[in-house]
């Protein structure tokens, strides 16, 4: 029997967790970016791990301490955020904002080795994500040699019609005129006179070791070779790094602890590289610390927006889920540091 | 009270900030503290310094790379479990974190579990694709013989002539 004289029901809901929804929200997308970013790392694992080379830092002008320092800019950023979430939960706004500005400005150091160090000490040697702006193949055979003269037609066609000549530019055909000379037609007539003669490989090999060395001395070289199916550096090879001073790397560079060859010495000349594993590895590199590079941007843009707030303690739960997402950012890089720099 | 406008996790948030007001400012993070956070800053510094060891000269086991990957990835994990702990607040939430954390942790494990025996086993014997057992016990490929040649020689043939059964 209804009664009608009580007061409609009064339902309690019980939350499900005892969590502000931002703050579950932000632990769910943190969670997707989880997945996101195990599957880049996954991916670059299989890869680098089932890969036959792989190029060293030094090939690829990776420098670990640069690595380092971008790592050790993340943590101090990280708790700089920390910080600035106690002080706008103890609503002292201005030294909340500070603390969010020295963050703010950690990341644009971040962002900016990247951006302007890192990234293009790679690009100038011509190692991009991508053809055709990259320069790199992964062995010196035949077709390296044909990218190579293509080059160098390019070179020749941009420069001879030319009237009248600076000395820069004779001076660049010389270098053309030697590289072709030297290297790239010995290897070709060798390769097109007898097809199957290791003599003619050799010879491709001399032709990218003439432009882009290996790194490392003498085990660099070896693993260079074996990458281009040798099984020991050819002893031709080997007096011929030693003349350059590429094998042991103190005396012929440039000071900076590299070995140089054409493209280091002339830089507009711009030929095709050739670096085992190297395109692979542009590839994996460029996308997982291009993608890191655009979460720190977006954790970039919504500190700036914080910065005009007012960070008092009903702030405080913002400022907890942006940190969250940038602690993140902080996790991913302290895993890449290590996978990409150090492995 | 029938209003179901304001959705409950507002209301939870608008409580929250009422409670923490009500919290002298000293006490309002019992958990947390400055001396905490920096003693967790130099901990991940001294971390990183040890990863970029495996770089310099005076790592000892520079040619056993294996324990080197070990090394760099047990180095990597503490600074993400500090950097989860403390900085993220995980160390002092409720239960919740567990939700969270053991499916992602499953996931690693699964993924490491996956990635070794298929990756990081095959590398050694150079035939990267095949592993050990396969190229022990993988059948060789019959050698041609001269009858097989005879027969597709005679089945060549007989497709040119006319048919005559028409």
């Amino acid at each position: 029997m209804s009664d009608h004289s009580h007061q409609p029901l009064k339902l309690a809901y019980q939350p499900a967790l005892p969590v502000p929804n931002g703050k579950t929200c932000v632990w769910l997308f943190l969670s997707t970016e989880i997945m996101f970013f195990s599957a880049l790392i996954g991916t670059y694992i299989v890869l680098r791990f089932g890969a036959v080379a792989w190029p060293k830092p030094h090939d690829v002008h990776l420098s670990e301490p640069i690595g380092a320092f971008n790592t050790f800019v993340l943590i101090c950023s990280s708790v700089s955020i920390v910080l600035g979430l106690e002080a706008a939960k103890r609503n002292r706004a201005a030294e909340a904002k500070g603390w969010i500005l020295v963050t703010f400005l950690l990341g644009c150091v971040f962002l900016g080795v990247k951006l302007f160090i890192e990234y293009p000490a790679k690009f100038a040697h011509g190692l991009y994500p991508q053809s055709p702006h990259s320069l790199v193949y992964d062995k010196a055979d035949i077709q390296y040699a044909a990218a190579v003269r293509k080059r160098l037609l390019a070179l020749r066609a941009e420069i001879e019609p030319k009237n009248p000549r600076t000395p820069e530019d004779e001076q660049k055909l010389a270098v053309i005129d030697e590289v072709s000379r030297d290297y790239l037609e010995p290897a070709e007539t060798e390769i097109r006179n007898n097809p199957d003669s290791p003599q003619g490989l050799i010879l491709l090999l001399k032709l990218a070791y003439a432009i882009y060395p290996p790194q490392y001395g003498h085990e660099g070289a070896l693993e260079s070779a074996i990458a281009n199916g040798f099984e020991t550096t050819p002893i031709q090879l080997v007096s011929f790094l030693e003349e350059t001073g590429t094998a042991e790397s103190d005396e012929h560079d440039a000071g900076d602890g590299h070995a140089h060859g054409y493209n280091d010495r002339n830089p507009w000349l711009r030929l095709p590289i050739m670096v085992p594993g190297g395109s692979l590895w542009a590839s994996t590199y460029f996308l997982l610390t291009g993608f890191h590079a655009i979460h720190v941007f977006v954790g970039l843009i919504v500190f700036a927006l914080m910065l005009t707030m007012t960070l008092g303690r009903n702030k405080a739960a913002l400022i907890e889920n942006v940190g969250l997402y940038w602690h993140f950012v902080d996790i991913v890089w302290i895993f890449l540091f290590p996978l990409l720099y150090l492995f | 009270m029938t209003e179901h406008g304001h959705n409950l996790g507002e209301r939870l948030e608008e409580r929250v900030v009422d409670m923490l007001a009500d919290i002298p400012p000293e006490h309002v993070d019992v958990h947390g503290s400055l001396g905490k956070y920096l003693l967790v800053f130099v901990a991940l510094c001294v971390l990183t310094t040890m990863s970029f060891l495996t770089y310099t000269d005076f790592w000892p086991f520079k040619d056993e790379k294996h324990v080197t990957w070990a090394f760099m990835m047990a180095v990597s994990c503490t600074k993400a479990m500090l950097v989860i702990m403390f900085f993220m607040h995980l160390l002092w939430e409720a239960n919740w974190k567990w939700v969270l954390t053991i499916p992602a942790s499953c996931m690693s494990l699964f993924l490491l579990l996956m990635l070794v025996p298929d990756i990081g086993m095959r590398q050694d014997n150079g035939w990267a694709w095949y592993s050990r057992q396969r190229w022990l016990y993988t059948a060789d490929k019959p050698a041609v013989q001269a009858s097989d040649i005879e027969a597709l020689d005679k089945k060549e043939t007989q497709q040119h002539e006319p048919s005559s059964t028409l």
